[in-house]
């Protein structure tokens, strides 16, 4: 998973036509994404301009009302042969093929730290616990908590969790993994571990849709970055292009604001 | 006491607890399973639950055992005494667990069932993997409390003539004329089984701790 050697094949995350509405409130408009393998994708945009709406779509955490989307090039959330929903079974089938980091990290608390990180492997792959547990240690290491493995996460900081919780979304090996605000419940001075971890992720040719507020790591990680306003995406561009150049008067604005 | 009232006694003694053992037993699977149906809200059979655990609340058990037993033969079911304590203590038993159960579904975190699903988790998987585990954690305390009531209850069911821990003791005085040792004996026995009860709830409380976030 190190090179950039398959963009030409199925694109990791096809969003067509997306739509959503809590109630009345139109919460997403016509998302159009494509997300290839190995990229890595920022989404910007202000509070309630719809972000993590259109990150929890992707995982059918939210439903959509209109529109596809394609994981690894399956459809989820509709069995296309059967011509009706996914049962919940399906459903499951095609999200182990993501993986999700929340802002409140959302550890299980009764697990200790490695537990955590099997869990998925063994009771959704069906992986055998020796085989599982040495992918664990491996991940933890990657996110440098290996010496943590047998605490809880109680006795963990915030930066602390939010490793684990990486290393619970790598164990499954996702075509996709999708950050919703992953430092934004941080104390600033772990801000900087849980993005190393994410930098050195990207480098690694990790697929991944990171919604943000940190410009600098959009600015120096991503692919391509796209900002919502108001369920709608305004621009979408290259980092080069989106920070140094912007195409609307809106984006110019959340810079200055941001700088 | 002599040896053959300290026989009796234990004997009263192991009445009581097989009897409320089995009711417990029953009654917290029963009570989850309660809790279970009632958050899939199907209609009329929600109201219908509502209705049994409310009566279940409100009536005495010792009425409730009574009822019970006088009233089976009535429907054409043949319950000896045994089975008629062991079904109304379970009834009864089960309407309270019911509402702890409940009220651990309706407090759980949904980020953690988010995050079960995430990564692929079915409903049934999450439920029990990562719910059920810190349900039993949390509710511990408030189930061993009910059992304790159930246990300390139980002498209700000497009304159908079961003779339990409590009604044993009035037989040997019966005998000796001197009810206060028996009854002091009693007393202590049943201290005994619900100090058990109670290290068992020490135990799910330190556990418990761990679930703070």
């Amino acid at each position: 998973m190190s090179e950039h050697t398959h963009a030409s094949d199925v694109p990791a995350v096809s969003i067509k036509k997306m739509s959503k509405s809590f109630g009345d409130i139109e919460v997403l408009r016509d998302i159009d994404l494509v997300v290839n393998k190995g990229e890595v994708v920022s989404v910007l945009g202000s509070s309630g301009s719809g972000k993590s709406t259109m990150l929890r779509c992707i995982n059918w955490l939210e439903e959509p009302d209109r529109g596809t989307i394609h994981i690894a090039g399956q459809r989820i959330g509709v069995n296309e042969h059967a011509g009706r929903k996914m049962t919940g079974k399906e459903l499951a089938t095609v999200r182990a093929k993501t993986g999700m980091v929340f802002q409140g990290f959302n550890l299980w608390p009764h697990l200790s730290v490695i537990q955590n990180v099997m869990e998925a492997p063994i009771y959704v792959k069906g992986m055998p616990k020796e085989q599982a547990r040495a992918i664990a240690i491996e991940l933890l290491e990657k996110v440098g908590l290996a010496d943590k493995h047998n605490a809880f996460p109680f006795t963990l900081s915030g930066g602390q969790k939010q490793r684990v919780a990486i290393a619970r979304a790598l164990a499954m090996s996702p075509e996709v993994i999708l950050f919703d605000e992953p430092t934004s419940a941080l104390d600033p001075e772990r801000v900087g571990e849980v993005l190393t971890v994410m930098k050195n992720l990207s480098a690694e040719g990790y697929t991944m849709i990171v919604v943000t507020h940190e410009m600098e790591f959009a600015r120096a990680v991503s692919d391509q970055v796209v900002f919502l306003e108001k369920g709608l995406i305004i621009e979408k561009a290259p980092p080069a292009q989106f920070f140094t150049n912007p195409k609307t008067e809106r984006v110019r604005k959340f810079l200055e604001i941001s700088a | 006491m002599n040896g053959q009232a300290w026989l009796l006694l234990f004997e009263g003694a192991w009445t009581t607890l097989w009897i409320s053992a089995t009711a417990i037993a029953i009654g917290v699977v029963l009570g989850l399973a309660i809790a279970l149906v009632r958050m899939a809200k199907v209609p009329f059979v929600d109201q219908l639950l509502v209705l049994y655990i409310s009566l279940a609340r409100a009536t005495p058990l010792v009425t409730f055992v009574l009822f019970l037993f006088l009233s089976a033969p009535t429907f054409g079911i043949n319950m000896n005494r045994n089975t008629a304590a062991i079904v109304a203590m379970t009834l009864n038993t089960a309407a309270f667990n019911a509402e702890i159960w409940r009220a651990a579904f309706l407090s759980f975190s949904r980020e953690q069932k988010e995050a079960a699903l995430a990564c692929g988790m079915t409903s049934g998987v999450f439920f029990r993997r990562i719910m059920l585990p810190q349900m039993i954690t949390t509710s511990l305390p408030g189930l061993v409390n009910e059992m304790s009531f159930l246990i300390k209850g139980s002498p209700a069911i000497a009304v159908i003539g079961i003779v339990d821990l409590t009604r044993v003791t009035n037989r040997i005085a019966a005998v000796t004329y001197d009810p206060l040792p028996p009854i002091l004996a009693a007393a202590l026995l049943y201290m005994l089984i619900i100090s058990a009860l109670l290290k068992l709830q020490a135990m799910a409380e330190k556990k418990a701790n761990r679930l703070a976030m």
